[in-house]
C-alpha cells in the first residue's frame, strides 16, 4: 500500500508537469513553426529531382542538411501506452514526429538562404535511430536527418523576383 | 567540391562518371547526453545532445566520403544519400553514398 501511495506521490506531479510544461512548449514551437511557414513563400522548396526554374544567378548548387531530435514526454508515453490497449492512432506522438520534421526543413531552409539560396529541390526525409527500442523502458524520440540539393532560381511566385 | 543529391547539376554538364564513394560512422552517444535527455523527458522538447551527435556523424561521413572522392580526382559528388541505422543500445551508425563525377559549367 506504502508502494502504491509512493507511486502515485512520484507519478502524479511528472504527469501534471509533463501536462502544463510539455504542451506548452508544444504548443509554443507549433507556433514558431507555423510563423516561419507563412513567411518563407518566396522559398520554392520541391522534392523534383531536377532544378525547376534554375537561373544562373547566385552560387553553384550545393547539399543542404539538417537534423533534429525531439524527446517525448510523461503524458505523451501515457497517452501512448493507454493507445495500446485499443489501438488506433498515437496523436501525441504524431504531433511529436510532425514537429521534428517540420524543424528541420525549417533549419534546412534558413541554412540554405543564409548560403545564398532561394530554392531547394529533391528534399529527402530521414528517420535517424539514435534510441535504443529494444531496451524495456526506452525513452520514445523523434528523430529525423532532412536533407536537399539547395540552388538559386526564380519560381513563380517567388517574392524575391517579383 | 560540388555535392547534390541529385542526379544532375543545373548549369553543369557531367562529363566523367568515376564511380560510388562512400563514408561511414558509428557513434555512442555518451552518458552525459543520456542524463541530460532522461530530464528533458518530463517536459518534452529538443534533445540538442542528440542533435548535435547527428550533425557530428554526418559531417564525418560526408568528409570521409568527400575524401575517397577527391582521390579519385572528382569534383563534384552526385546523388547523395544518407542512411541511418542503430546497432546496439546507444550507438548508432550514420553513412554517406554518391556517385562521384567530373563536371564542367557550360557556356
Amino acid at each position: 500500500m506504502e508502494i502504491l501511495i509512493g507511486l502515485v506521490v512520484f507519478f502524479v506531479p511528472l504527469i501534471v508537469f509533463g501536462v502544463l510544461i510539455g504542451r506548452g512548449v508544444e504548443n509554443a514551437h507549433l507556433r514558431r513553426l507555423e510563423a516561419h511557414e507563412r513567411a518563407r513563400k518566396d522559398f520554392f522548396v520541391t522534392q523534383l529531382k531536377s532544378f525547376p526554374h534554375a537561373d544562373d544567378e547566385g552560387p553553384a548548387p550545393a547539399l543542404v542538411c539538417a537534423e533534429v531530435v525531439i524527446a517525448s514526454d510523461y503524458l505523451k508515453n501515457f497517452f501512448a501506452s493507454w493507445r495500446n490497449l485499443f489501438g488506433g492512432e498515437i496523436r501525441s506522438y504524431t504531433r511529436m514526429t510532425d514537429r521534428a520534421k517540420r524543424e528541420a526543413l525549417r533549419r534546412l531552409i534558413d541554412e540554405a538562404r543564409s548560403l545564398g539560396f532561394n530554392a531547394l529541390c529533391n528534399v529527402r526525409v530521414e528517420s535517424a535511430d539514435i534510441g535504443d527500442r529494444r531496451k524495456k523502458g526506452a525513452q520514445a524520440m523523434a528523430s529525423c536527418l532532412v536533407y536537399a540539393t539547395a540552388y538559386h532560381g526564380n519560381a513563380p511566385g517567388s517574392l524575391s523576383h517579383a | 567540391m560540388i555535392v547534390t543529391n541529385t542526379e544532375t547539376i543545373g548549369g553543369f554538364t557531367i562529363q566523367k562518371t568515376l564511380g560510388l564513394v562512400q563514408g561511414n560512422t558509428v557513434r555512442a552517444k555518451h552518458v552525459g547526453r543520456d542524463i541530460a535527455a532522461s530530464f528533458k523527458n518530463l517536459v518534452g522538447g529538443e534533445l540538442k545532445g542528440y542533435t548535435e551527435l547527428l550533425t557530428e556523424s554526418r559531417r564525418e561521413a560526408m568528409q570521409r566520403m568527400l575524401a575517397q572522392a577527391q582521390q579519385l580526382g572528382a569534383n563534384a559528388v552526385v546523388n547523395v544519400r544518407f542512411s541511418t541505422s542503430s546497432i546496439t543500445a546507444g550507438a548508432s551508425e550514420l553513412y554517406a553514398y554518391g556517385t562521384a563525377v567530373v563536371v564542367a559549367q557550360h557556356g
